[in-house]
């Protein structure tokens, strides 16, 4: 799996559990569903993403725009890897 | 019994070098504290506040807010602490329901705070960044000697979430806090040597009771404006931290949090968990992965700390929020007011000198349905065991309990309302995978209207925490013959 798919899939088993995957792709803007509304909600979904790809994210590093969409977040994923 | 302003002299006169609060490696000892607090205090009086007036904290966790509740205590003045998560229009609600003369704030939220006291007389001071006129030596602080506090005056105004709309305003007194501290710190045990991470907001109820009573022990306090996990490991680890007060889902995001190498959290002695129901799963990974079981205390904005689980079998009695504390009786009442019984379930009442003898204010009706006979009736279900230990199965209020903050679904149904495009909304709360509540919004829309559109207008009028995050629409809302919503349908 590339690493957008992977961040897809932790976004759909995590923050997103009541979105239909197919509606979702790279460019689609995350706030529209709620990512990033909520810092507790966003804390769950950095604890997943560290998870997934063991590694560490610091929260603080993490911006809306970080959370905008799937690529957004790929991206920064991939410098931490 | 003595005041609040008492409780925090006998503090510097016994451990006045002692390290008393510490923010971003910055130390004020108690002897330092006690000259801000009189610096703080002699620019109320000058200023024109006094005893009795009520004011505001609009602060994160801060040296600057401890000083202020100890300033205002010092001079028979009310606090009233808000949570600075909330938006404009909430916090106006505190300010305008307390009658609040002044708020104190930060830089960061000076704005915020001009905006919600246009137009009155409340006025605004800033004392955490910008400029620190207060923070001075030389003020005149004589006239502090001449306020005279009863043990029995207001000090702090705490706030409650029913299902009334707006939360219900709950006085305590010096003597209800000192009683509070005493009951707490008697029954943990806590000594000077001791060092509490402060990350739940001061604000809280529940940080607060923690907080008055780490200062009446002559404790250290380290506080941290907002929950950073690695900020928080790093401190419990490199300064030896010995109590941790946190709410489940810190203590869940702290045990999935990747760790490169180990942490050495030996130095804790107690990690509390409170706000909200810990499930046995966190129980456990905490555990398994920083060696300390965390403990669930159980309190309330009407009452204090109540309970806490000290009991040497934790893992057996992992889901208790343990037993009362020192001076605090607790009892399982029938819808009769009977008494019932070792294990029966019934509604958790409780009797404290800690808790407010005055009830909701301006509530008479919710105030007699609640405070009755001496008691106070949480409309928490639960049962006793034979051992004593207090279990919470269930609450008769119908509020939403999200990562400890309490939300009035009927505030944001009707935040909803104001919508132009929803005709209709119930709000309630659903339990996920993980065991926690989220905030759900059912909504009759009158045009055309997405779930962005509704995130999007509540994001600038409630907390975040009370935004829902399920939001479905429908073209008409279940209801009974007799025309009443059928929520339970609606999860």
């Amino acid at each position: 799996m590339t690493v957008e798919e992977r961040v897809k899939k932790v976004l759909i088993e995590n923050a997103l559990k009541d979105v239909d995957p197919k509606e979702l792709n790279q460019e689609s803007l995350l706030l529209d569903y709620g990512v990033g509304l909520d810092s507790v909600a966003t804390l769950e979904l950095v604890v997943a993403l560290e998870e997934e790809f063991k590694i560490r994210i610091d929260e603080n590093d993490i911006t809306p725009e970080t959370l905008e969409t799937i690529e957004s977040i790929s991206r920064h994923i991939t410098q931490l890897i | 019994m003595i005041t609040v302003r008492e409780l925090f002299l006998s503090s510097i006169s016994e451990f006045p070098d002692s390290v008393a609060v510490v923010e971003e490696g910055q130390k004020v000892s108690f002897k330092e504290l006690g000259s801000k607090v009189d610096a703080l205090s002699s620019y109320f009086y000058s200023n024109g506040i006094k005893k009795g007036d009520t004011v505001v904290i609009l602060l994160p966790n801060s040296v600057e807010f401890v000083v202020a509740f100890f300033a205002l205590a010092n001079i028979g003045a009310i606090s009233v602490p808000v949570n600075t998560a909330y938006k404009k229009e909430e916090i106006k609600y505190y300010v305008n329901h307390s009658l609040a003369k002044l708020v104190l704030t930060e830089e960061k939220l000076e704005s915020v705070a001009q905006e919600v006291v246009s137009g009155t007389d409340t006025l605004v001071a800033v004392i955490k960044g910008g400029s620190s006129e207060w923070d001075t030596e030389g003020l005149d602080t004589k006239c502090l000697q001449e306020v005279l506090i009863d043990p029995g005056d207001e000090v702090i105004y705490l706030y409650s979430t029913g299902s009334t709309g707006k939360p219900k305003r709950v006085s305590r007194t010096h003597h209800n806090l000192v009683a509070l501290a005493d009951n707490h710190t008697q029954t943990v045990g806590w000594t000077e040597k001791d060092k509490v991470l402060f990350t739940v907001p001061l604000s809280h109820t529940y940080a607060f009771g923690n907080f008055i009573s780490s200062v009446k022990i002559g404790a250290s306090i380290f506080v941290m404006g907002d929950f950073n996990r690695n900020l928080v490991l790093n401190i419990l680890e490199a300064e030896s931290i010995t109590v941790f007060p946190a709410v489940p889902v810190m203590l869940d995001v702290l045990a999935k949090t990747y760790l490169s190498e180990p942490k050495d959290l030996s130095s804790l002695k107690l990690v509390i968990s409170a706000g909200a129901p810990l499930s046995e799963k966190t129980f456990h990974s905490f555990y398994d992965k920083y060696g300390i079981y965390p403990r669930q205390l159980y309190g309330s904005s009407e009452t204090g700390v109540i309970s806490i689980n000290l009991g040497e079998d934790i893992v057996g009695t992992c889901n208790s929020v343990g037993r009362p504390v020192k001076n605090v009786v607790v009892k399982i009442f029938d819808e009769h007011r009977k008494e019932l019984g070792t294990d029966e379930v019934g509604e958790i009442v409780v009797k404290s000198l800690s808790m407010t003898t005055t009830g909701y204010f301006g509530l008479p009706e919710e105030t007699k349905e609640v405070f009755k006979d001496g008691y106070y009736f949480t409309g928490d279900l639960g049962r006793i065991d034979q051992e004593g230990f207090i279990y919470i199965v269930g609450r008769k209020k119908l509020f939403i309990n999200i990562s400890g903050n309490k939300v009035d679904p009927v505030e944001v149904e009707n935040a909803l309302l104001e919508h132009k495009k929803v005709k209709e909304a119930v709000v309630l709360g659903i339990v996920d995978d993980q065991g926690l509540e989220r905030v759900k919004a059912v909504i009759v829309p009158d045009g055309q209207i997405q779930k962005k559109d509704i995130l999007e207008y509540c994001r600038d009028r409630i907390a975040e925490f009370k935004i829902p995050r399920d939001i479905e629409f429908r073209d008409e809302l279940p209801r009974s013959p007799t025309g009443k919503v059928l929520r339970e349908e609606l999860k």
